[in-house]
């Protein structure tokens, strides 16, 4: 046992240095002015004031959240049936399509979302296809519909695959039984099957919500200048304007959202896994 | 009962095949009647499973007609039959208390909320667990599990309740006390009930009729008391029951021969001179002074069982014959950088006389190499012998440079024994064989038989193999060393199964007792 104990060390050692130890730099850099030095710091909540009392940083928020939310809603509206369907078939079709759908993460997301660039554009293809019914050149780039579409596209697999997982661990008997009990296929996809694959529904939301929250490269290149989200001003702090604590303040009030909205779907799952319970 | 009561299911020859060509059901038809407790008995694989789906719904069959009150159910999907299943794992909810549970097939059916609540509790009392309505299932223990899953199918009232081996996963005790309650609420509720199980016991505790299956085909339908009683073949006499089944001829009505002796019993229809299985169950025989017993033979073994002793009795030894293992160290030779090994062989006398250099090489396997590279080097000259003579004679192989090595060649007659009392003759042969062999064999019983080519058969027909069931040997097989070993084969002899009321001493000659009308008697090999 002792042994085992010990053979965590270079672990933990590793975690504290690469993750631990910028964590508490965010949080130092996040309540202090800048150009500090090294042995004099000067404590202070600017940072966060600034953010709050600024309206334009608190619409920039506002966005973000609204368009992760939307995304996740999207992801959830399409994946599952996407899903379902998958977990219906054969052993080998299921291999297959898991596989399809796992296979352009295989490719560099930014070299995906550049892609999107192409097809969107004015004069890309979705533009010159509709040319052909004289409709358009439509302006999708930069848009918010841009900026959903390429998240959805990039995070949607991630939500399929939760939930695939969930509706592939149902024990194929539990529909036996509720035929068995009278349900029809609707009645057993509402009572049991539903409710059984809602764990994976709710890690697959973790999944896709966090990621799409704090994107900053999607908006960048599908939303152009226009559509500016969270990370996109917290990079620019830390590229653009030098202003590393502001940029530290306003990660650190993401992370605490982040936190708070793991916690809220944690606690969603619990209620799921025990809804018998009363 | 069975004449005045109404056939509820009629199976209608059922056939069912698997995509990959497997056929389970071999055509089965069977007719279930209202309030019956139905046991469909059989070995795993039997499709006793199957044709518990196939009447849930969960199955088609690939053939034939399923009847519900007379109408053919086969495409009525599981949810609108009026049969209800206790799955072999429960299928129980997990996201469900126990009361939503068995409340399930009742919201299904949109029943008014104060009707659904009565149903429950008083189905949650049948099977005395009303105070744990709240719980959640999971917590439940493997019996409670299996109540609630009988609280779930019965709530809804079904015309049939289909049990698929649902105390396979309980242990003993809790098996026991659910055989009882199975039947109680059977009785209670007064439905037909389809139960299937692998346990003979649990068949003929709860049973009205038994189902016997086999590869696909019923054996038997019958009480337990008929089935136990009257076994219609080997099968079932062997899978229902401790039995001992032996070959016995029906010299006319009421009158059966076997160990060479007359016994009178009830039994008729056969053929004269027809030859039978016959049926004796430990219970109904008993052990006597010798000169009292009807048959008489050894005590082979005891084992005291509390209320009894089971005793193994045996009338007569089985034929057996003993042959000569030669054992060889196999070490090849070496000599100027070659090496040659050989090992000794087994001739039949007929085949002495006409050999040849290569046929010997062969039969040694004799080979020569280098010992460096490995190359194999050839073997010049095979000096013999050997006459069409039985004996023991020497081979000599060497090669160019003078590298030889001798072995010892064994020429034999066919080794045979018969045993003409009981007509049957047994063969085998002497053999050679490498240390490393017998010391390296995963199952040495088996591996002697095939080496000594062992077998058993009839005398009164050639085709009826007899089985070996002993192979007996003095040496250990971890430390053999080169040299000769007697091996004996041999058949097995007449045993007879006794539950024994007394103590009888191992080895101890006795006499065997028991009553004609408990002696019953089969076709061979037969069905109905």
């Amino acid at each position: 046992m002792k042994q085992v104990r010990s053979m965590t060390y270079p672990y933990v050692a590793w975690i504290s240095v690469m993750i631990v130890a910028p964590m508490l730099l965010i949080v130092l850099y996040a309540f202090t002015e800048s150009g500090n030095d090294v042995l004099t710091f000067r404590f202070t909540l600017d940072n966060f004031v600034r953010f709050v009392t600024d309206r334009v940083f608190l619409a920039v928020l506002w966005r973000s959240l609204a368009i992760a939310l939307v995304t996740t809603v999207i992801c959830v509206l399409l994946g599952y049936p996407v899903a379902y369907a998958i977990s219906r078939l054969g052993e080998r079709a299921n291999t297959v399509l898991i596989l399809l759908i796992t296979m352009p993460t295989w490719v560099n997301m930014l070299v995906r979302t550049y892609a999107w660039m192409g097809i969107l554009q004015d004069e890309g293809v979705l533009n010159t296809f509709l040319g052909f019914f004289g409709v358009g050149p439509v302006p999708m780039l930069h848009t918010s519909f841009a900026v959903t579409l390429g998240m959805v596209y990039n995070f949607i697999p991630f939500m399929i695959l939760q939930i695939h997982t969930s509706l592939d661990k149902l024990d194929k008997n539990l529909l036996n039984a509720a035929a068995d009990l009278g349900a029809d296929r609707l009645h057993t996809f509402l009572r049991v099957t539903l409710p059984l694959s809602l764990p994976g529904v709710v890690s697959g939301v973790t999944l896709v919500f966090l990621p799409a929250v704090s994107s900053f490269f999607i908006p960048k290149l599908l939303g152009g200048g226009q559509y500016v989200l969270v990370g996109n001003v917290i990079e620019s702090q830390f590229l653009t304007s030098g202003d590393w604590n502001f940029g530290s303040a306003i990660s650190l009030i993401m992370a605490v959202i982040i936190m708070l909205s793991m916690y809220v779907t944690r606690k969603a799952d619990v209620s799921v896994a025990s809804a018998g319970k009363e | 009962m069975a004449e005045e009561a109404k056939k509820l299911i009629q199976f209608k020859n059922i056939v069912k095949s698997f995509e990959d060509g497997q056929v389970v059901l071999k055509g089965v038809s069977l007719d279930i009647y209202e309030n019956e407790f139905v046991t469909l008995l059989g070995p795993s694989g039997c499709g006793k499973t199957t044709l518990l789906r196939i009447l849930g719904g969960f199955l088609q069959p690939t053939e034939g007609k399923v009847l519900f009150d007379g109408e053919d159910i086969v495409n009525v999907p599981p949810y609108k039959r009026e049969i209800n299943t206790v799955f072999q794992k429960y299928a129980l909810f997990p996201h469900m208390n126990v009361y939503d549970n068995v409340a399930f097939g009742l919201t299904i059916k949109k029943e008014p909320k104060d009707v659904i609540e009565q149903k429950v509790m008083r189905m949650l009392r049948l099977v005395n667990l009303e105070d744990y309505a709240r719980r959640n299932v999971t917590e439940m223990s493997g019996g409670q599990q299996q109540r609630i899953a009988i609280a779930r199918a019965l709530v809804n009232e079904p015309s049939v309740l289909l049990l698929d081996e649902p105390l396979g996963a309980l242990d003993l005790k809790l098996r026991k006390e659910m055989q009882h309650e199975l039947k109680s609420i059977q009785q209670e509720v007064g439905i037909t009930f389809v139960f299937v199980t692998h346990d003979q016991e649990e068949a003929l505790t709860m049973s009205d009729k038994i189902v016997v299956m086999n590869a696909g085909e019923i054996q038997q339908i019958g009480t337990p008391t008929e089935v136990y009683r009257r076994p219609v073949n080997e099968f079932v006499a062997n899978f229902i029951g401790e039995t001992n089944i032996i070959d016995g001829v029906m010299v006319q009505d009421d009158l059966v021969v076997f160990e060479d002796k007359r016994f009178p019993c009830n039994a008729r229809g056969f053929e004269p001179n027809e030859k039978v299985d016959v049926v004796i169950r430990p219970e109904h025989l008993d052990i006597v002074p010798r000169g009292e017993g009807m048959l008489k033979g050894v005590v082979k073994s005891q084992l005291f069982k509390g209320m009894h002793y089971d005793t193994v009795v045996e009338t007569r030894a089985g034929t057996s014959i003993t042959v000569k293992m030669q054992v060889s160290q196999d070490k090849p030779v070496t000599n100027n950088g070659e090496k040659i090994s050989a090992s000794g062989f087994l001739l039949d006398v007929e085949d002495a006389g006409e050999l040849t250099d290569a046929k010997v090489i062969a039969l040694a396997t004799a080979e020569a190499w280098d010992a460096e590279t490995e190359e194999p080097v050839s073997i010049k000259t095979v000096e013999y012998d050997i006459e069409p003579k039985t004996g023991e004679y020497s081979v000599t192989f060497s090669t160019a440079a003078g590298t030889s090595i001798t072995v010892r060649a064994l020429v034999v007659r066919e080794n045979r024994v018969e045993s003409t009392v009981y007509q049957e003759e047994i063969y085998a042969m002497n053999f050679f064989k490498k240390v490393e062999d017998i010391q390296e064999s995963m199952a040495l019983d088996t591996d002697l038989k095939m080496w000594a080519n062992a077998s058993a058969w009839s005398l009164e027909d050639e085709n009826e193999q007899v089985e070996i069931t002993d192979v007996k040997y003095d040496f250990d097989p971890e430390t053999i060393v080169p040299g000769v070993y007697d091996v004996t084969f041999s058949t097995e002899g007449y045993e007879y199964k006794v539950s024994a009321t007394r103590a009888a001493e191992e080895g101890s000659e006795v006499g065997l007792i028991f009553r004609g009308e408990d002696l019953h008697v089969m076709k061979k090999g037969g069905f109905r």
